[in-house]
Formats: structure tokens, sequence, C-alpha cells
């Protein structure tokens, strides 16, 4: 099971968090306001590869973290 | 070596041509299912599948067999019933014996809202052709005798749904037949053949590209479970899928026979007996979105220490093997079949956790699509663009403890 | 079995740099949840807290419940239910499932408290019958 360092309680399993989802981006080709606003609302980029995420605490100190991480690996490190 | 594996080598495995009307991209159960619809229903056989590994070496042959439709919108349930049929006489219809086994479903309810639940479940399967009964403890426990109904003293069993139509079938064998359904009629499957890019003709996606060189198509078909996005994105497609881990894991053979299939949404956690005699084991998937197979040991801790309050004699097995794979969870729990959008470009995901009996219906009903150039109507709900129509088909029933 | 009760405190949250400036009565036990809340356990029940800090929001909290443990209990009922390293220093706050159920430690040098949620109680001492 993976495990995340969190700041303000140290190494901890996956479990004790909750996910957030990745930070939005819609890509740039995408001009139509209306086509950008589904994308930001549904599409994940789902990257095999690196990628920031946003993650819960919720068992812990009940904060919200940015993690950066590669999600062909097990491993994650928060950077906030 | 078995009858099985006799009739395997007997097939004649080819060279890629340079060109297909249809390219098939994944070797799993959707991928081949299509391609033997394409060819048995619609004799369009100048088809090619495109495995990157072997057939069969995703989800396909991952996972836990469970063939259901109890599920919780009508739309998927007549999806899921009328492959549950097809399943049912697959055997016959391709000759081969994929173990196909009617069990029944016991879906537990530990607490008032869950006898709510149950109870909806069975009023809309029932209205929508899945037959779901309501049943009592006492009538659970004949139809499992080695359920706890106390639940260890911490979850006592108030009541519980029965499916009775639930089944399970060997996965590798379900693959297998398929394959070879699709290789007699003259389908190329051609293993070891990752597609690296897409051939694109202006905006229209004309073929594909292989460490072998490149392969045109009049269409390309995406049907690669957990990789969808990374495919999706050669054709600037994109799709509300994350790729999550499923894990699952069996114990030694137990002995005397487990008829049928357990689940339960509270202690998020579903049990069967494989053939061989072994307990299957399975949860939710890992909240982390992630590509790696990797299991882990909270995964076993915890499902354990569930489950046992339900069945006890499990404590006295022992875990044989643990094994994950990827998979294409989509935003709102449903699969997504058919156009993308770009010329020449179909995909068939959002299969998820819950995919496996979905392979027969899945293939037929894209493989119709792909012969008449028409969604059919049973596909029609699940198409992508229902999204960009504010229309998900939000069903948590799919995942296999909800 | 376990008996937790109510563990009354005054919760403040503010900016850290306030919350590292904060001077409370003698005697209190000060958990930092985080590095912009703490949970405030005094001797005597108040709202003692210093002038500096009028830029938080302060309020009294009885949410938590837990009780105190010796260093035998911690280590005979507590410790096997915990996936996660302990910390080493003393006093120290550790947060984290306790046997799958979110709870929280303030480890003393000779006794140690466990603390959760009230809606946990049931479940935390259930599970560490
Ligand atoms: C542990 C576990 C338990 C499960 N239990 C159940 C269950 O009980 N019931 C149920 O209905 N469902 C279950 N599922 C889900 C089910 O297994 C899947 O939804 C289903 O198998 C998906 O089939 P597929 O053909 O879409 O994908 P897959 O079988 O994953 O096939 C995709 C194929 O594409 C190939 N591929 C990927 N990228 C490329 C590329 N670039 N080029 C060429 N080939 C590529 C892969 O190698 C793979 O073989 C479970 C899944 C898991 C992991
Ligand atoms: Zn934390």
């Amino acid at each position: 099971m993976p495990e995340l360092d969190c700041p303000n309680c140290g190494l901890r399993p996956i479990e004790e968090f909750t996910f957030g989802g990745e930070r939005p981006s819609v890509p740039d080709r995408i001009t139509d306001p209306l086509e950008r606003d589904v994308d930001y609302a549904w599409m994940h980029d789902n990257v095999n590869g690196a990628t920031s995420e946003r993650w819960f605490h919720a068992a812990g100190c009940r904060r919200w973290l940015t993690v950066r991480r590669n999600t062909s690996l097990t491993g994650m490190t928060p950077v906030e | 070596m078995n009858e099985f594996v006799e009739t395997i080598l007997a097939l004649e495995w080819h060279k890629p041509k340079p060109a297909y009307d249809v390219v098939i991209i994944g070797g799993g159960g959707h991928g081949l299912a299509t391609a033997y619809y394409l060819a048995t229903r619609h004799g369009i056989t100048n088809v090619a599948v495109l495995e990157a590994n072997y057939i069969g070496s995703g989800n396909s042959g991952r996972n836990t067999t469970i063939i259901r439709a109890n599920y919780g919108i009508p739309e998927s349930i007549r999806f899921y019933q009328h492959s549950l049929e097809l399943y049912g006489t697959l055997e016959d219809e391709t000759g081969c014996w994929i173990m196909h086994s009617t069990k029944g479903l016991l879906w537990l309810a530990h607490t008032e809202s869950a006898m709510r639940a149950e109870r909806a479940r069975c009023l809309l399967n029932q209205a929508c052709g899945a037959e779901t009964v309501m049943v009592t403890p006492e009538e659970a426990r004949s139809i499992c005798p080695q359920l706890d109904l106390s639940g260890g003293g911490r979850y006592p069993v108030l009541g519980a749904s029965y499916h009775v139509g639930a089944a399970t079938a060997r996965h590798d064998r379900v693959v297998w037949a398929y394959a070879q359904g699709a290789m007699r009629k003259g389908v190329d499957v051609l293993q070891h053949t990752p597609v690296t890019g897409l051939l694109r003709d202006g905006e229209r996606v004309v073929g594909v590209e292989t460490p072998n060189g490149p392969i045109s198509a009049g269409l390309v078909l995406s049907a690669v479970g957990g990789n969808v996005s990374t495919v999706a994105a050669m054709a600037d497609v994109r799709l509300p899928i994350r790729t999550h881990p499923l894990q699952a894991f069996v114990t030694n053979a137990y002995a005397l026979g487990f008829g049928p299939i357990i689940s339960d949404t509270e202690l998020f956690c579903y049990v069967s007996q494989t053939a061989r005699g072994q307990m299957l084991m399975g949860a939710e998937f890992d909240p982390q979105p992630s590509y790696s197979l990797g299991s882990s040991y909270n995964f076993l801790q915890s499902c354990s220490a569930k489950v046992t309050h339900l069945l006890p004699f499990l404590r006295d097995l022992r875990i044989l093997r643990q094994w994950t794979g990827i998979c294409d969870i989509s935003t709102d729990f449903s699969p997504i079949m058919g156009e993308t959008g770009v010329p020449g470009f179909l995909v068939t995901t959002g299969w998820g956790t819950w995919g496996f009996k979905a392979i027969p219906a899945g293939g037929e009903q894209m493989a119709e699509l792909i012969a008449t150039g028409r969604t059919p109507a049973m596909l029609e709900p699940f198409r992508l663009d229902r999204f960009a129509r504010e229309l998900p088909m939000a069903d948590q029933g799919s995942t296999g403890t909800r | 079995m376990l008996a937790l009760e109510t563990i009354p405190g005054v919760r403040a949250a503010a900016d850290a740099a306030a919350i590292d400036g904060m001077v409370v009565a003698e005697g209190a036990v000060v958990l930092r949840f985080a590095p912009d809340e703490v949970f405030i356990m005094f001797p005597k029940p108040g709202r003692e807290l210093n002038e500096g800090f009028a830029q938080a929001i302060i309020a009294r909290e009885t949410g938590f419940v837990g009780c105190w443990l010796t260093l035998e209990e911690l280590a005979a009922r507590v410790v096997a239910h915990i996936d996660w390293a302990l910390p080493v220093e003393r006093p120290a706050l550790a947060q984290g499932l306790v046997a799958g159920v979110p709870a929280k430690l303030w480890l003393e040098s000779g006794r140690a408290l466990l603390l959760c949620a009230a809606p946990y109680a049931h479940e935390l001492t259930e599970r560490l019958r």
C-alpha cells in the first residue's frame, strides 16, 4: 500500500487520506467556452507518469495537501 | 495438456497485413468479443486485434469472474441482463467450455438503510427483467449455510437481496473462446504488438503505428482497459476516466461446497468459490489513481478482517495468491461505448471493475455499431457525448460492493 | 473495555504565527492538530487564552472523547492496532488510524491520552476490546 508523508503528521498509509482529484487542466486546443466547461467538469488527464493531485488527510490533521507523484510507481511525495 | 490447450495450438497465428477494414487495439474480452461478433454476425472478417502483451493479460485475465445484472439504473440492468443471457448460451454457440456456472448472489444488509437499498434494488431489477428477490436471514442461511447471521456480533444480517441468475465463468477461457471463434472466421489476432501511435489524415484516424510498422485501418477501436487515456490522447480525445488498481486474492481449497456469491456494501467485500475450491475475495478499488500492478498487505488485512465476521470458516484458510489489475473507472461508473467525435476512432471503455460480465453484450453491440454505422438502442445511453449533454448514467451499483 | 469519556476543551483556529505566540494558563495541555489549529485542555474549565490571540476563532469543544492510559495499557491495548510509527520525542501528538478508526494520541513521558471524535467512540472501543 502506498504511503503519503503528511507534513503535519508524518508517513501514513494512503487509507488515511481522501483523494481530491488532480488539478484540472483543460487543454489549450479546446477553445469553445462550452466545450471548455464540459472538459473542466468531467474529463481527466489520467496520465501514466508525473501528476499533481489534492489529497485530504481525513484521519489525521484534516488538511488538504498537494501531492506530486508518478502514477506508474507506487510512491507519493507531498509538496505543500 | 488439457483438451482446451490442444484446440488452441491448432490455431494459425498470422503476420500483420498492411491494412484492415477494422483494427481493434487490445486483446482483452471486449476487443476479442467485438472481433468475434463482427465476423460471426456481420461477416466482417478483414479485422485485426492488436494486443501489446498476450491475449487476456489485462483485466480480462485478472478478474473475479462475477456475472450479474442487479444494477441500479434501468439502462444498465437491461444491458447487463442481456449480457448475462448471452453468457448462458456462449458454450453452445462457440463450442468452448467456459466453465459457466449459475450460482445466485446474496447481497447482505446489516442496517435498515441497507435493507431499504436492497428492497429498491429488487423492485427495479424485477421491473427491468432481472430476477432479484428479498430473502430473510434464515433463507439466506439456507442458501449459504456457512453464513454467521450475527455477523460475529458486529454485523448482524437483517436480510438480503438474492439475484437468482448471477453466475461465474472461467475468465481466460472466455477470452480464448472469443479469440478462437474470431480467428476461425479469418480475424488476425496479433500478440506482442503494442500500438504506439495513431495514423491521422487531417482529423480522421486512418490506422495505427506499431514497432513492426504502420497498419492502416478503415476504423480503429480502442479496447485497452486501464490504458485507455493514453491511447485516446493519441487521437486528442478526452475521457472522464481515471485508472485505479483493483485487487483480489484466493485462499487454498475449501473442501466443502460454497454455493452462492456473497456481496456486502457495508463491509465493502465480496466472496465466491472457484471451480478448484479456492475462496476468491475482492473489495473496492484502491483510492489512488495508478498504473502500478503492485498489491498491498493492507488490502489483505482489511478485507480478511471484515469478511471473517460473516464467514468464520475463512479464518482457517490460508491466502495463496493476490494480484492487481488497473481499471478504467468512469466518472459515473457506467461504460462508455461508441463514437468519440474523431472520425474513424471508437472506444469501448469505462469497464472499470465491472466489465467482465459485459463482454458478450459489449462485443455484440459494438460490432453492430461498427457494421451498421448506427448506435444500437442499447448503447445509446452509454455514448461519450452524454457528459456534454449533462446526462451521466450514475450507477455505483456497477462496482462489486455497492 | 476502554471507557471513553468526553474530554472538554477549547478549539482555536488562527494563523500559524499567532498560535506559535499563544500563551495559555499554567497546567493546560495544548494539542497542535495542524499549524493553524489547536485543542487545549485546561486544568479547570474556562476560556483562558491571552489577549494577543484575538484574531482567531475560539470555541468550546465537547466533541472529543478519550481516556488516559498508562504506558503498559498503551502498549498492551493500542500499539498493535497502529500501522504507522509513533513519534519518539515526548510530549508529542500523533494522529491517524488506530484500529482503522481516526484517532489521536497525546504521548507524555509517563502516560498517554487516547482521543477520538465522539461518533467514533463505540467503534473504537469495540475494535480495541
Ligand atoms: C481484480 C479484478 C476483479 C474484477 N472482478 C470483476 C468481476 O467479478 N466481474 C466483472 O464483471 N468485472 C470484473 N472486473 C473488471 C473486468 O475484469 C474488466 O472490466 C474487463 O476485463 C475489461 O475488459 P477489456 O477487454 O476492456 O480490458 P482488458 O482485459 O484489460 O484488455 C485490454 C488489453 O489491451 C491491451 N493493451 C493496452 N494498451 C495497449 C496498446 N497500446 N496496444 C495494444 N494493446 C494494448 C492490454 O495488454 C490488455 O490485454 C475485475 C477487474 C479486476 C482487476
Ligand atoms: Zn496530516
